[in-house]
């Protein structure tokens, strides 16, 4: 393996590794916030992908299909909140892990309702769709830079909100004592909204970038969902900062385990979260 | 000493199969819905154990339908291939395997607890649906077929023909029957007992000098072996198995009927098994979009009904014990 194709697959495992991480980041904030593990983040993804689809057609423009998918995300997370999960909180975890199965179930309806159930794919917009050449046969592609840069921009937009911000102050005090949010007069719930509306748009958003370079099929949330569970787990659930390293260590592995040894590639990421969950039964970063 | 927790469980169970014995004799020529509702007691079985492991021992696992489908592939795996071979004693083989299985992986699955655990019995249990996946030896995504069904014969005595539906019908009703009663005499014991007081309060129960790990090992293995046996008769009574026995949403799925039937109440398996099904079965001639209104139908059961159907029933019935 020389030099160039290495640094290609790393640049593929490390775009992978970003775009986990802000689906994955989502899931481990509304987790680390609320308490709620929410299985339909993987739907809201392929939401997120398909929504670009059909705005990209109607509108035209890319641009204007992220702003407005986004924007569709943020009003779906807002209404989940305030109308099923809201009710939910005093609960059993069980319970709402159910209810969540229960939005996959209407998600994956409503997406076969609307598009069908043929792969359908987005064009990379023209201004993106260019490639750096690296050797004369080696190329990177512009889009895919484009995606990591997107995600290292969220990642750092997510750092200084959470530890510069009130809203960050209020997400930290809330994951290590609810209780005692709720007794100095913190609105908690308002809170509960904002945070899951949030977890909701970062995993449609890593939908709506990669709908470009991946091909939209039913079931696409579910896989991703698994894979962002293997990233919260080896990262130490609740913890944003894991998340990270976490990604970035499935996204390589991943990609490396597909070209180096094929035969386990898929097995590759789950025995890895078995082996550090061996040594680290709390994950990388315990929150 | 009564097996039974309150009134709507005996009424419920006595009326469940006494319709069930019966009910090949009216549907005699029309084998379609035996076999459906002998698919349907599997996966009543198979939430049964999963209903006990969750509910019972409060151990919360998202990888339940690897052992599902390991109970399937060990018996298409060992059998040889072209001989007919005894069934009883395949289910020993079976289950005794599995249970072996289910004992290293739950010596790695109950070091973790809680959300960990969920996740960590989903990654193991999707690192053996790649495994067969990608396997060539096993088939692949294709599976393995089963081309001779066993015998059953004990001593020569040969009473049951799998290759007849209402026989296999009757063998499922039968395995149902024999679990529900193991998992209420288990209850009962003083086995049942420690386990109770483990998920009720575990320091205490570790205080009493209990050791949490063995008892809690134990309860899985149990419950493991049993989801094997269930994947075993589902592997006999459509002549394969593939890795799809395995994913991730056979476990979700059957987590979603243990909670529709009432967690922990064990009959409750069968009330959300046959629900669960029978809706799905209904839907799905109704409309392509069945998924929809399944979806709003859970919803709908999570923000009003506590306890399940179970509770519902036994509101109904009026229980004054009601556990």
């Amino acid at each position: 393996m020389d030099t160039y194709f290495f640094l290609v697959q790393l640049l593929n495992g490390v775009q992978y590794g970003l775009l986990l991480f802000l689906i994955a980041s989502g899931l481990t904030l509304i987790f680390g916030v609320m308490g709620i593990l929410n299985l339909a983040h993987g739907s809201m993804y392929m939401i997120g992908a398909y929504l670009a689809y059909y705005f990209t057609a109607l509108t035209d423009s890319f641009a204007i299909a992220v702003i407005i998918s986004s924007l569709i995300a943020l009003v779906i997370g807002l209404l989940i909140e305030r109308f099923l999960i809201s009710h939910l909180y005093k609960r059993d975890h069980l319970d709402q892990v159910l209810l969540t199965v229960g939005l996959i179930f209407i998600f994956n309806a409503v997406q076969s309702f609307v598009w069908g159930n043929d792969p359908l794919g987005v064009e990379v917009p023209s201004a993106l769709s260019g490639s750096i050449q690296l050797t004369e046969l080696l190329e990177y592609s512009d889009y895919r830079l484009f995606i990591s840069l997107i995600c290292i921009c969220v990642a750092v937009a997510m750092y200084y909100i959470i530890n510069r911000t009130k809203l960050g102050m209020l997400i930290r005090a809330g994951e290590s004592d609810r209780a005692m949010v709720e007794n100095l007069g913190v609105d908690i719930s308002k809170l509960f909204t904002i945070v899951f509306a949030i977890g909701v748009v970062l995993a449609a958003l890593a939908g709506i970038i990669s709908a470009p370079i991946v091909s939209l099929v039913p079931g696409m949330g579910e896989h991703v969902l698994i894979s962002c569970f293997v990233v919260v787990v080896i990262g130490g659930l609740g913890s944003i900062k894991g998340a990270f390293v976490a990604a970035l260590l499935v996204g390589i592995v991943d990609t490396f385990a597909s070209v180096l040894i094929p035969e386990i590639s898929s097995m590759s990421i789950y025995l890895l979260m078995s082996l550090i969950l061996l040594i680290k039964p709390q994950g990388l970063f315990k929150s | 000493m009564s097996i039974f927790t309150n009134k709507s469980e005996k009424l419920f169970i006595f009326f469940f199969f006494a319709i069930g014995l019966v009910i090949p004799l009216f549907l005699a020529d029309n084998v379609f819905y035996i076999n459906k509702i002998s698919s349907m007691i599997i996966i009543a079985i198979f939430v049964m154990s999963l209903d006990y492991l969750v509910g019972r021992s409060g151990l919360i696992t998202l990888g339940h339908a690897m052992f599902y489908g390991i109970g399937g592939y060990i018996f298409t795996i060992i059998a040889p291939e072209y001989e007919t071979v005894n069934f009883w004693i395949y289910t020993f083989y079976v289950m005794s395997i599995s249970a072996f299985v289910a004992l290293i992986v739950g010596f790695i699955v109950l070091r973790t607890s809680g959300i960990y655990m969920i996740m960590i019995t989903l990654a193991l249990s999707q690192m053996c649906f790649y495994y067969f996946a990608d396997s060539v030896d096993y088939g692949g995504f294709d599976g393995l077929f089963i081309y001779i069904k066993p015998e059953t014969s004990i001593f020569g005595f040969n009473f049951l023909d799998l290759n007849n539906e209402s026989h296999f019908y009757y063998l499922c009703l039968l395995s149902l029957f024999n679990c529900f009663v193991f998992f209420k005499v288990l209850m009962k014991s003083s086995f049942g007992r420690v386990i109770d007081a483990l998920k009720e309060n575990p320091e205490r129960a570790t205080a009493l000098g209990y050791n949490i790990f063995h008892f809690r090992l134990i309860a899985y293995v149990i419950a493991s072996s049993l989801a094997a046996y269930a994947g075993y008769l589902f592997a006999l009574q459509y002549g394969f198995v593939n890795p799809s026995m395995m994913s991730w949403e056979v476990s979700a799925t059957a987590l979603v009927m243990a909670l529709l039937g009432g967690l922990g109440s064990i009959y409750g398996a069968i009330l959300g098994a046959f629900a669960y099904e029978g809706l799905h079965y209904v839907l799905e001639h109704v409309t392509q979009y069945w998924m929809f209104f399944m979806g709003c139908l859970i919803i709908l059961m999570v923000l009003t009904l506590k306890n399940g159907l179970s509770g519902l029933l036994s509101n109904l019935v009026g229980d004054k014990e009601n556990e």
